[in-house]
């Protein structure tokens, strides 16, 4: 069952790539409906347990799928932010051979990330990693102009940096472990034998790691590539592909392959505590919306891994429920852009002014999804940071606690600078309508719907998907 | 019907008409101000009904255990069912007074949902008893404050609306820092589990200090008080709630509710809150007395009168508590007929510059004799509902032994007397300055709002034994 999650995506891919006059007209729906079934089978797994069904098509890999909570939270949000991105990119890309290579590598991005939330091996976990990075490298660059080759050539440069460290930390744990098998690292970590060389490793990974995640100061990538990117692809790239490729990992493999120690926590508590600081500090000084954005995810991506560095069972569950978070509001303040875009031409702050009355949908749903980033309640933002916070105070880490917390004075301060640049304020005369599209309005609601949902909800959240989140650590 | 049901229908009915009134208002404009007014009343009219019991039988509680201690714990006592009675009684007298201030702008549509909420917002924070729980109300009061400040939508309107916003939210950050460390010193965010624990292990001093700066921020006190001045851009009815009935109010409450109710200050503590509150109404009486914009007069004699409820509910003894619930009704009885009267001049006088305003009193008697009677409330003159507290709050003072201070604010009180005669002598009196200051009166619905809160100001003196002798029980109480 559980390889259908690549297999599926990988079918579709093959049918979409013959030619078939009317497959290739449907493509928009067919992976719709596909990425559709992935949300509800992530969503009704408490109901019907699938992934307990035996699985004959797994016989064709080399590596074994695994099932977990963790899992269960990761194949939700791909199915979410995937299908909001392909929606997005169907009312936004015009040109007809663009759309249907969008459909294509988001079909790619999405077996990637699939595989590597499913796999539990690292080899396996970097050939996907990859596939992921590769496809949306060719995403960034779609429309080919200066500015997005520009961005994906950072991107390139820099994944292939990490790339770099991760196969020389593969080498390192290779040689401690003699497998890479999740489990075998993990006990080969309990032999003090080859401390050196596994300690080498995971630090080589964690470079990588941080690379590919984009926290500060690695981070010089991210704005270029998001802000250049179509708008769908930076829903995709923000909301989901980076963090699969880059947090997720880091979740997965300090969370319960690698052991954790003192030194790699400090290192991620201050990578964390950076980021926040200043990534939020430089989103305030942006112009454009796209870059503002891209500089708020470096900033949150930075509560996840201050949350990994805390290193107790609630702390990361704060950090998953933080990535979900995260990936909800940022889709949504991503979809925004797309619309003020579309519907203006633009996303440079200094030329939209006062358009609360022309296009309130999306002045009111970026407005949700601000104060769910800043952590205002009674958004979803607020819970998770709160439980991070809670977890770094409990842990004794009341200096990080108290800037993960005051931080958000600052995230709060770029957001009022945007609604009122852009959305709170007298209307322009100059500016006219060219009409936003109603799918874009749909995902708008839907997504603030989620997040405030989410958060209003924060019991049944908390007793379904944060509690058993617990449970996988240790 | 249960007290309860009741608890949570005086909530619920604010917050879940907050999502009707957009409905409402797509079928008819006035449908949707008597809407936002009923719910408004409702809300008072069920804490009124509450009042008599709650006095009688003591407090009603409801709770339900969350996971974290992120409980639904919800009590009316004394203090709460007071303080929300008085709340919403005070903001169904400005909504009424919008409809005709407000009918001739844009955003109408937002404006009563905001309001809704607000209030909401505020009668879900006073009766909230879980510090989480309080927190969610306290920044949602802040996100409709901002909204409503930057109304007009005017570049430096959206600015100003924006530095309160981050001033309180830095504030309340500050708390909920403090929040989590009582959680970590207690193990628990509700206030009855607290206010038990602390009786065996005193509060830190760093987190009484973090508390207390949110606190301060929400309430516009010294050193965090300019947001409210810079607030006065906002619609005269919108500073009137924040001033008179939510949100600085929420300040004082919860220092009440913390600092009074739970976790009694040590007298170091006391001391430091008093001295802070007296250099607050000190210096803002001052800004008052210099300041040409009778908005910022206003908005700078309220900062100033705040010191004067801190400095109550710090003194730690039955009197001088008493005296600062009791003060919570007469200054905001008194400032709302003060900022509405305001608003009756901006409007019609198309200016809030006192130098530019005079002799308005012929053309504006009723206005005039509104303005006048609550300033007198806020003055401390007898018989006016504003003497018996400011009295109660000073010799409250005397009687803890703090004289140099009550010294202090017995200056303070002084210095309200002159800036509201200087405010008053320059706005009524005199000459009429220029043709366009010849204004008339607001209209009927304005002038009956205006009148009703004066009259309510004198009555609440008059008749003082009512409000007092719940003022003294609640202190009782409180105290114990």
């Amino acid at each position: 069952m559980l390889s259908l999650f690549i297999l599926a995506p990988l079918f579709l891919l093959f049918v979409l790539n013959l030619p078939l006059k009317p497959v290739n007209k449907a493509c928009f729906w067919l992976a719709g409906v596909l990425l559709s079934a992935q949300i509800l089978m992530a969503l009704g797994h408490a109901l019907c347990p699938w992934s307990l069904y035996p699985d004959k098509l797994g016989l064709f890999f080399v590596f074994n799928l695994v099932m977990d909570n963790l899992t269960l939270v990761m194949l939700l949000v791909i199915g979410i932010v995937s299908l909001v991105a392909l929606f997005v990119g169907k009312s936004t890309i015009i040109l007809e051979e663009q759309r249907f290579n969008f459909v294509s590598l988001v079909l790619a991005c999405v077996i990637g990330m699939n595989a590597v939330v499913l796999v539990r091996d690292i080899f396996s976990l970097y050939i996907f990693i990859e596939i992921t990075s590769i496809a949306s490298f060719v995403l960034i660059a779609l429309k080919k102009d200066k500015l997005a080759i520009e961005g994906t050539f950072k991107y390139l440069i820099m994944s292939a940096v990490a790339t770099v460290f991760m196969l020389c930390a593969m080498a390192f744990l290779l040689l401690a472990a003699g497998d890479l098998s999740f489990a075998a690292v993990h006990s080969a970590f309990y032999n003090p034998a080859n401390a050196g060389l596994l300690k080498c490793g995971a630090g080589l990974f964690l470079c990588g790691l941080l690379i590919k995640s984009g926290v500060a100061p690695f981070h010089g990538w991210v704005p270029d590539a998001y802000s250049s990117a179509p708008a769908g692809v930076s829903i995709l790239l923000a909301g989901i592909t980076t963090k699969v490729a880059g947090v997720y990992v880091l979740l997965r493999l300090f969370g319960s392959v690698f052991i954790l120690n003192a030194q790699f926590q400090n290192i991620l508590l201050f990578a964390g505590a950076f980021s926040i600081v200043m990534a939020a500090l430089a989103a305030l000084t942006q112009d454009d919306f796209k870059r503002m954005l891209a500089y708020s995810s470096i900033s949150q991506v930075g509560y996840i891994i201050l949350a990994l560095g805390c290193g107790t069972p609630l702390a990361f569950a704060g950090a998953i429920f933080h990535f979900f978070n995260h990936a909800i509001f940022k889709s949504l303040l991503f979809v925004n852009a797309a619309s003020l875009e579309k519907e203006f031409g633009s996303t440079n702050m200094n030329t939209l002014a006062g358009l609360g009355n022309k296009s309130p949908v999306t002045g009111f749903t970026s407005l949700i999804g601000a104060l769910s980033t800043a952590g205002i309640p009674p958004f979803s933002g607020f819970w998770s940071k709160l439980i991070i916070i809670l977890a770094l105070f409990s842990a004794g880490r009341f200096v990080y606690g108290g800037i993960a917390l005051l931080a958000s004075i600052l995230t709060l301060a770029y957001f009022l600078a945007f609604q009122r640049r852009v959305f709170f304020g007298k209307t322009e005369s100059t500016l006219s309508s060219a009409g936003t599209s109603w799918a874009l309005r749909f995902w708008e609601i839907a997504l603030a719907l989620i997040t405030a949902a989410s958060g209003a909800v924060f019991v049944l959240v908390h007793n379904n998907w944060v509690l058993p989140l617990k449970a996988i650590f240790w | 019907m249960t007290k309860e049901l009741t608890l949570f229908l005086i909530i619920l009915i604010p917050l879940t008409g907050v999502f009707i009134l957009p409905l409402i208002s797509r079928v008819s404009a006035s449908l949707r101000n008597w809407f936002s007014f009923a719910a408004i009343l409702l809300s008072a009219v069920f804490s009124f009904l509450l009042i008599p019991s709650i006095f009688k039988d003591g407090a009603v509680t409801v709770f339900k255990s969350l996971p974290f201690g992120f409980n639904l714990a919800l009590t009316a006592d004394s203090l709460a069912i007071f303080t929300a009675a008085v709340v919403s009684l005070i903001s169904a007298l400005i909504v009424l007074f919008s409809f005709d201030y407000i009918s001739h702008y844009k955003h109408q549509d937002e404006y009563y949902p905001m309001v809704v909420l607000f209030l909401g917002a505020m009668m879900g924070l006073v009766f909230s008893a879980n510090l989480i729980l309080l927190y969610i109300f306290w920044e949602i009061t802040a996100i409709t404050s901002w909204r409503l400040i930057g109304f007009f939508r005017e570049k430096e309107h959206v600015l100003r609306a924006d530095k309160a916003f981050l001033v309180t939210v830095f504030g309340s950050l500050l708390m909920l820092m403090g929040f989590l460390r009582i959680y970590q010193e207690t193990g628990s965010f509700d206030l009855f589990t607290i206010k038990e624990a602390v009786k065996l292990h005193p509060i830190s001093n760093l987190t009484i200090s973090l508390i207390l700066a949110g606190i301060l921020s929400k309430s516009a006190t010294l050193p965090f008080h300019t947001w409210l001045p810079d607030a006065g851009v906002a619609p005269s009815p919108v500073t009137a709630l924040l001033h008179a009935a939510v949100l600085v109010k929420i300040g004082v409450y919860v220092f009440a509710r913390i600092f009074v109710a739970t976790i009694p200050l040590n007298l170091p503590w006391q001391t430091i809150v008093a001295v802070i509150a007296g250099a607050s109404a000190l210096v803002s009486a001052g800004a008052a007395l210099v300041d040409t914009d009778l908005k910022r007069i206003i908005a700078y004699s309220t900062v100033s009168q705040i010191g004067f409820i801190f400095l109550g509910f710090s003194l730690g003894n039955e009197i001088g508590v008493a005296g600062g619930v009791l003060y919570i009704l007469m200054h905001g009885l008194a400032k709302a007929g003060l900022f509405l009267c305001a608003g009756i001049i901006e409007q019609n006088a198309k200016t809030k510059d006192v130098r530019h305003l005079g002799g308005l009193f012929s053309s504006m008697p009723i206005t005039g004799i509104s303005f006048l009677f609550c300033a007198f409330s806020v003055m401390a003159i007898p018989p006016f509902g504003g003497f018996f507290s400011k009295y109660m709050i000073i010799s409250g003072t005397f009687q803890a032994g703090h004289r140099i201070i009550a010294t202090v604010f017995l200056f303070g009180a002084f210095l309200t007397v002159l800036y509201l005669f200087r405010a008053f002598n320059l706005v009524f009196m005199g000459e009429k300055k220029s043709p366009s200051t010849v204004a008339g009166e607001g209209s009927r619905l304005m002038l009956a709002c205006v009148a009703a809160f004066a009259l309510l100001s004198l009555l609440g003196g008059i008749f003082i034994r009512f409000p007092s002798a719940l003022a003294l029980i609640t202190a009782q109480k409180m105290l114990l």
